[in-house]
Formats: C-alpha cells, structure tokens, sequence
C-alpha cells in the first residue's frame, strides 16, 4: 500500500512541473484500449504500453505512460496515458475456460480483473483528467457500463471522446455509437491497423491540450 | 414475558434487540424466560415459567428504561429472537402468549397470533413486530437465537469474529439455524456507532460480490463512491484496502 502511494506522489510530484493532463483509456472489456494505448504510445514515446491479448481481461492492473509527447500543428501536447483494466459488473472465470486456460488460472485472472476494475473505478475517481473512451464498434453499445460510466464521467465534467474502435471489421457500425452518445463526440478508427489515427490526435490535442 | 441473561441475570423485555447478539453486559448469549419476581435460577428452563403473570408495572417498566439506556442498539433484530418455550409444554402455553407474537415468525411456529392480549404488549415488541429489519443490521455471523434454549452453558466466551474491515462480499447474515452459539461480540467500546456499522456493511456487501471463488458481481457506483481502495482480494471473499492518506491523520 505504500509503495502504491509512494510511486503515486513521486509521479505526481515528478511532473507538477509541466502538469501533464493524465487520460485515461476507459471501456469495456477486450474494446481495443491497450492496442489503442500502445499505438498513441509507440507512435510518440516509441515503446509499449503493456501487452496486448484476444483474452477478455488482459489488463488487470492501470498502466501508465508518462510525458507522452504529441504534436500537432506545430503545437504540442503532453499527456500522460493511462490504460485501466476493462470495466464490466460481471467477471466469471468460466469465460477464460474457453480460451484454453486451466481453471486455477481462470480463477486467479478472474480475481484480478476484478481487482482491476475497482483500480480502473478508482482511477476515474480522482485520477485523471480527461477520458479516452474506447467501444468495439462491432458490439452494441448500449450497456450498462457503457451507460453507467460515461454518465459517471459527465458528472465529473471530464473532457471525453468516444473512440469507435475495430473499424477494420466487418461488423463495425459507427454510427449505433454515434447514436448511443449524441452528446459527445465520436471517432472511428483501427487502433490495431492505426486507421484514422491523425484525426483522434487531432482531436486528442483540442480536446486535452 | 422478559428474558433474563442466565449469566448476569439482566431483565430484557421481550422482543428486545439488545439481546440478540448476546448480552450487553455480560456477554451471556443464554437466557431463559424470566418469571416475575425470581432471580437467576441456576436451571435455565423453559419449564420454570408457569408462574409467569408478569407484573407488567415493575419488571416491565425497569426493562424498558435498561433497554432506553442501552444506546448501543446496534444490533439488527432477526425478527426471530424470543427464545420460545417449546411447543410442546402446555403449561408454558396459556400463560405466555406474549412470547409468540407474530413478530417472530421464524421461531414460533404456527402460534395463533390472535390470542395475544394486545394488553400486554410492551413497547419492545410493538418494536420488534413493526419493525422491518434489513440484513445489514444483523452482524456477519451473530447468534442465531435457536442457540439459546439450549441449556449447556458452553461457548458463552465470544468467538468475536466480526471483522469489519475485512468482510468479503459473500459474508451476507447467516439465516438463523446455524453456527450454533456463536456471537458476534466485540468489546463494547470499540463498536461503531449504528450508522457508521450500516454504512460499513452496505460497502461491504455492495461493491464487491462474490458468487464463487472466480466469479464476482461487481457494483460500479460502489466501487466509484468508495473513498478507500480495494487493492487485494482474497480467496475467501476478503479484500484489502487502502485507506485514504487523510484516514491516517
């Protein structure tokens, strides 16, 4: 515990200096947000995030890359890009059953994913400034979590946008979560094939600069 | 007709909350029926009440003002705690209609309610009968009342394992009829007040819901509204936390 809080002011602390705004790439579970971090994060820093994974839950711990550095239009920003753990009001190890996985392994990612969305919660609590909300534009949107946290992020006054993500996929249909959100803004692209990336840095930078 | 603590042989009105996670005095979780003006029988027997017309005006009215003092009415009421005589002593049954009003339905089975005098009805169970009580009045693993007829006088030392901090989300109340004896007691100085306990136990049971090891329910406004920290979670249901830095000033 406090290690957590020493890292936690030594961070702090650490940038007080350029206050870099911290944004957090919230969403549903296996929605694209580390694949989305890395790239933000290999694009400017040239390093990874944290690893990337089909299996539902693979971040179960927030990751966070400091002094990310991106420029735009001569300008530049710089973020600070946290990548939580995927939010859901269900975690059933049985689901990573089917991923080939033994069950005591199962058992234990459940335990930490679970673990990782109270972080992820936590996070959004007191932790960041801004809000990179990331959907898988082949699913509906129209959830609980999805509901539950975007309203939570309005009720902080967080800049948000909404990233519809997966658009390489067939299925993708950005406009369900165009209209799931009408009040924000919403931008499609492949985090995974960096489809569209200029314009979520464009608005990455307005947004957070 | 009251209760009487068999240890220190405190007068509880009956219906009493106080009573149903042990004694506040002494921590007795025995107690038998207690017959107008007899003291501490050494046999806690269900049998000793016959001559039971209780004097409403002296024992009653001491009871009651014990129950006012008491301010640590903390403890939830099951709704099921006269410790009734068994069915099957006819000579408790005239006497004692008091005891089975119908606020205790999980113990008094099939008593007929309508030959309760309303007469004698004491304010304690007026209490106790309109009284809905929610779970997270009943503290994790507090006695159920089926364990004080019993006349062995073993486990009256607390095994105090309530634990506050440390609950996991499957430590949802026993239903009564298990854990034998077994009172969830703590020195009475450090128990919280009752809305810190309710608010402690909402958390508790809200954020973090633990169906199997492996499978959770989680609420997501709990985890958002709480101040401190879920870091670990434990195979049994218990988690850690880590409190606020201004917690510790």
């Amino acid at each position: 515990m406090g290690l957590i809080t020493d890292i936690r002011d030594s961070i702090s602390s650490l940038f007080s200096a350029q206050d870099p705004k911290r944004i957090g790439i919230y969403g549903p579970p296996n929605a694209g947000k580390t694949t989305l971090a890395n790239r933000i994060a290999r694009d400017w820093t040239g390093d990874a995030i944290g690893p990337e994974s089909h299996i539902p839950h693979e971040t179960r711990r927030a990751r966070r890359k400091e002094n990310v550095e991106i420029e735009r239009n001569g300008k530049s920003v710089t973020i600070d890009v946290v990548d939580t753990p995927g939010v859901t009001t269900k975690v059933d190890y049985t689901e990573f059953l089917e991923h080939d996985m033994e069950k005591d392994d199962a058992v234990r990612r459940s335990r930490e994913a679970t673990e990782g969305v109270a972080e992820a919660m936590h996070w959004l609590r007191e932790d960041v400034d801004g809000v990179l909300y990331v959907l898988d534009s082949t699913e509906d949107p129209f959830t609980q979590v999805n509901t539950m946290l975007v309203g939570i992020i309005e009720s902080q006054d967080l800049p948000v946008l909404i990233l519809a993500n997966k658009t390489d996929l067939e299925d993708s249909n950005v406009r369900r979560i165009e209209n799931a959100f009408p009040q924000h803004e919403t931008l499609p692209l492949s985090a995974l094939e960096g489809d569209n990336m200029d314009e979520v840095y464009d608005k990455i930078a307005e947004y957070f600069g | 007709m009251p209760h009487q603590c068999t240890s220190c042989g405190q007068v509880f009105d009956d219906g009493s909350k106080e009573m149903l996670s042990g004694c506040p005095d002494c921590g007795g979780n025995k107690f038998q029926f207690h017959p107008s003006s007899e003291d501490v029988p050494e046999e806690p027997e269900p049998s000793a009440e016959p001559p039971d017309p209780p004097t409403p005006d002296s024992s009653v009215a001491r009871t009651v003002g014990n129950a006012a003092a008491t301010v640590r009415d903390l403890v939830g009421s099951s709704g099921s705690q006269s410790a009734g005589a068994p069915d099957d002593d006819p000579s408790s049954r005239d006497p004692a209609p008091a005891d089975s009003t119908p606020s205790e339905p999980a113990t008094a089975p099939d008593r007929t309610p309508a030959d309760t005098p309303v007469s004698r009805e004491d304010a304690a169970q007026a209490d106790a009968r309109s009284e809905v009580v929610s779970p997270d009045e009943i503290p994790a693993g507090s006695d159920p009342p089926t364990g004080t007829e019993t006349p062995a006088p073993d486990d009256t030392s607390a095994t105090g394992n309530a634990e506050p901090d440390t609950a996991g989300g499957s430590a949802t109340p026993e239903p009564a009829g298990d854990a034998g004896a077994r009172v969830a007691e703590e020195p009475s100085e450090d128990r919280p007040d009752l809305s810190e306990l309710r608010e402690e136990l909402n958390d508790q049971f809200e954020s973090i819901k633990v169906l199997s090891p492996g499978q959770y329910e989680l609420n997501l406004m709990e985890l958002y509204d709480r101040e401190e920290y879920i870091i670990a979670l434990q195979e049994d249901g218990r988690y850690t936390i880590q409190v606020p830095e201004n917690w510790h000033d």
